[in-house]
């Protein structure tokens, strides 16, 4: 299949600052893809040169399975990390001028903006001037504009930054259903829960650099579950079976991490001897503990 | 290019609908209106009909002064009384009726007796005089003039003839034509049309700006630049902004066509467009300059604007903007007086001054037609350049945030492809 997306040793550099280093990626069509990293590791810089904004210094940059052109873009929505609306505008004036720099006509970007609207419940703040509405709903209303010329990619910038759970959870199954009717969506975020949540791969980066990259499976399945946790009644001696590494007890519940490649099913064995278990689990590392450690490993280094 | 004009017409039809268009389209002829007009009019609104007295000791030199004052006070409505002879002493009571404003004010003409030697003093509560003293002086002086001639026999035809103010023509040399011209007309218009380029170029230069500067804090441009290129958004600005510009300088010229034409206008007797050497040919380089200058003044302003994070900052650098312009307006009687002088011409053929100085040139002479080729041709030139450069400043500028650039990091962005 064509990727959607493909860098190729791309590599960007301003002034002073190196902000992407020999970058390497590849989107599928019918992809959620998760950009991540800490604040400034060249999620934006990376993103900007995905939507022509800035070009790269040396390295290719491909969309729809050819070098870029402005042309391509027509199939791309763009939702910038800093919310970027015209605050005097109304909302509706808005939506359509969007829709029409987008290459649409005015009764088309009308009829769909009025649809989306309707969609994401926001119809009766159409003829406000955007200035009045409130963050989230400002958030809604570029949501709406990255999406109004049906865009095959779509990428958006920390989309869900600033929303309260209702809307980010309305607009998760928005991108949920759009992936899911074959577009290619990549999100940048910091927020691993989410990630960890929508993505079906993921490419982490780290002072520019891609520290790991692969499908949100595989990723996880590099790392060994190595993490117990036991809920039971009885004898706690099984805590020291030779398997576990370090444990944290409390009342009834235990949270365990395994030696390196030990067995799990001998200290299930072992406790089971003892104890009444209620719950045994095989836990695989949070995301959220990958991002840490791997990130924490590179800061180290 | 379809960005551009998409671009281009939102922020026509944005700007037009705003509130401050339509004040400013409608404040800022009143506001000329209305310093001029102060001028022009004080005269007539120096109040109703004024009552004054000549007093002398002699009889016939009283009456004639009193003719005197009639003819000078032309327009104002004046009424002129005579008490002569009298002596001095008598003056009280006049100074009593000026202080019970009875009367606004009397002359007292005192001829020393034995002598031809005249004392005149005109007294009254001092507020506006329906003379001024100079003309005053003048009617006395003709008075005096008038009594000594009747009295060595001269006719009152004769003396007529004699005092006739002498009316001096001005003439406008037009294609080797001589052409009627009023001097103090001319330059009011040419003052006028000066002012009201300099405030057009400046306030929508200053508005691209604040415009660029508004889309660049609101990360508008992050939006804009993923559909379409720094150079279409910064043409379609420039379009935009200049065709709110021009519909504004539509609605000033069409107001000015009907008052001029109205019967109040004419009332006035402020006479046609035609008197102050308003031509259709300067009115079109007037628009034409201004479309020029706002051009060259807002990619400069544009370019400038993209390099700041924060409207405020816009300001520092205004002055780039007004200088070259307040120069012509500086040296505005000087160009005037010597329209074809070596350094007035140089000066209109260079840009960033073309617009103002070009615009009093034509007020005061027919400027040769090659020179006005040349000023637009340069014009267009250097708006070219400015518009290469500033483009360029543009597309690097309206992404960084934070610290303003250095002189040299903007070289160095000309230098980006």
């Amino acid at each position: 299949m064509t990727p959607i997306v493909e860098f190729a040793h791309v590599s960007k550099a301003y002034e002073q600052k190196l902000a992407v280093r020999d970058l390497n990626l590849r989107i599928e069509p019918g992809t959620m893809f998760g950009l991540l990293g800490p604040n400034g590791a060249g999620k934006t810089s990376s993103i900007r040169m995905m939507v022509g904004i800035t070009i790269p210094d040396s390295g290719t940059v491909s969309l729809f399975g050819r070098p870029f052109t402005r042309e391509s873009l027509k199939k791309v929505g763009y939702l910038p990390e800093e919310r970027g609306l015209y605050r005097k505008m109304k909302v509706m004036d808005q939506l359509i001028f969007m829709g029409q720099l987008h290459g649409l006509t005015a009764d088309v970007a009308a009829s769909r903006s009025r649809a989306w609207c309707e969609r994401l419940m926001i119809l009766d703040a159409a003829q406000n001037k955007t200035e009045e509405l409130s963050k989230g709903m400002q958030q809604k209303i570029q949501f709406i504009v990255t999406l109004l010329h049906e865009p095959e990619l779509i990428i958006m910038d920390e989309p869900f930054a600033g929303l309260d759970p209702v809307n980010a959870t309305l607009l998760q199954d928005t991108l949920v259903d759009l992936k899911k009717s074959g577009r290619a969506i990549l999100f940048s975020t910091h927020r691993m829960d989410q990630a960890e949540k929508l993505c079906d791969e993921i490419c982490l980066i780290h002072g520019g650099q891609a520290v790991l990259t692969g499908r949100m499976r595989e990723v996880k399945s590099r790392y060994e579950r190595n993490r117990v946790v036991i809920d039971f009644e009885g004898e706690d001696a099984f805590l020291s079976h030779e398997a576990i590494a370090e444990y944290r007890q409390y009342p009834g519940h235990v949270e365990i991490k395994l030696k390196d490649h030990a067995d799990a099913q001998a200290l299930l064995r072992a406790a089971e001897q003892q104890a009444k278990i209620y719950r045994f689990e095989l836990v695989e590392p949070s995301l959220e503990e990958i991002f840490i450690q791997t990130v924490g490993e590179k800061v180290d280094a | 290019m379809h960005e551009a004009w998409l671009i281009a017409r939102r922020e026509y039809v944005e700007r037009i609908r705003s509130r401050s268009f339509r004040i400013s389209t409608l404040l800022i002829p009143v506001a000329f209106a209305f310093i001029f007009g102060i001028g022009a009019l004080s005269g007539k609104l120096a109040g109703g009909p004024k009552h004054i007295v000549v007093a002398s000791n002699d009889a016939v030199l009283a009456e004639s002064e009193r003719a005197e004052l009639i003819g000078a006070g032309r327009g104002a409505q004046v009424s002129v009384d005579v008490r002569a002879p009298i002596a001095e002493p008598e003056l009280a009571t006049l100074n009593a009726a000026v202080e019970n404003k009875r009367l606004d004010g009397y002359l007292w003409l005192n001829v020393r007796p034995g002598t031809r030697q005249l004392d005149a003093t005109y007294a009254s509560r001092g507020s506006a005089d329906f003379l001024g003293k100079d003309r005053m002086q003048d009617s006395i002086g003709h008075a005096l003039v008038r009594e000594e001639l009747m009295k060595r026999g001269a006719s009152s035809e004769e003396v007529k003839a004699l005092l006739t103010d002498v009316d001096l023509k001005t003439l406008q040399v037009t294609n080797g034509k001589a052409v009627t011209a009023d001097a103090s007309k001319g330059f009011w218009s040419a003052y006028l049309m000066a002012f009201m380029l300099y405030f057009a170029v400046v306030f929508y230069g200053v508005n691209v700006a604040q415009s660029v500067v508004a889309e660049k804090t609101s990360r508008v441009f992050e939006v804009l630049l993923a559909s379409a290129k720094p150079e279409s958004l910064m043409l379609g600005k420039l379009l935009g902004v200049g065709a709110v510009g021009l519909t504004q300088m539509a609605v000033w010229i069409f107001i000015l066509l009907v008052l001029s034409s109205s019967s109040l206008w004419m009332n006035l007797g402020l006479g046609g467009l035609a008197a102050y050497g308003v031509t259709p040919l300067r009115l079109i380089f007037f628009v034409l300059y201004f479309l020029l200058g706002f051009f060259f003044y807002s990619s400069l302003s544009a370019g400038l604007g993209a390099t700041v994070s924060q409207e405020s900052e816009v300001q520092q650098f205004n002055m780039l903007i007004v200088l070259p312009q307040v120069i012509g307006l500086m040296l505005i009687v000087y160009i005037l007086s010597n329209p074809a002088a070596l350094p007035v011409v140089l000066l209109s053929l260079f840009p960033p001054c073309t617009p103002i100085v070009m615009c009093l040139r034509m007020a005061a002479m027919p400027v040769p037609a090659w020179q006005l080729a040349l000023s637009l041709v340069l014009m267009v030139l250097s708006i070219y350049g400015m518009a290469w450069v500033a483009s360029r400043i543009y597309r690097v500028g309206i992404l960084m945030y934070g610290k303003r650039p250095t002189l040299p990091e903007m070289l160095r962005w000309l230098r980006y492809s």
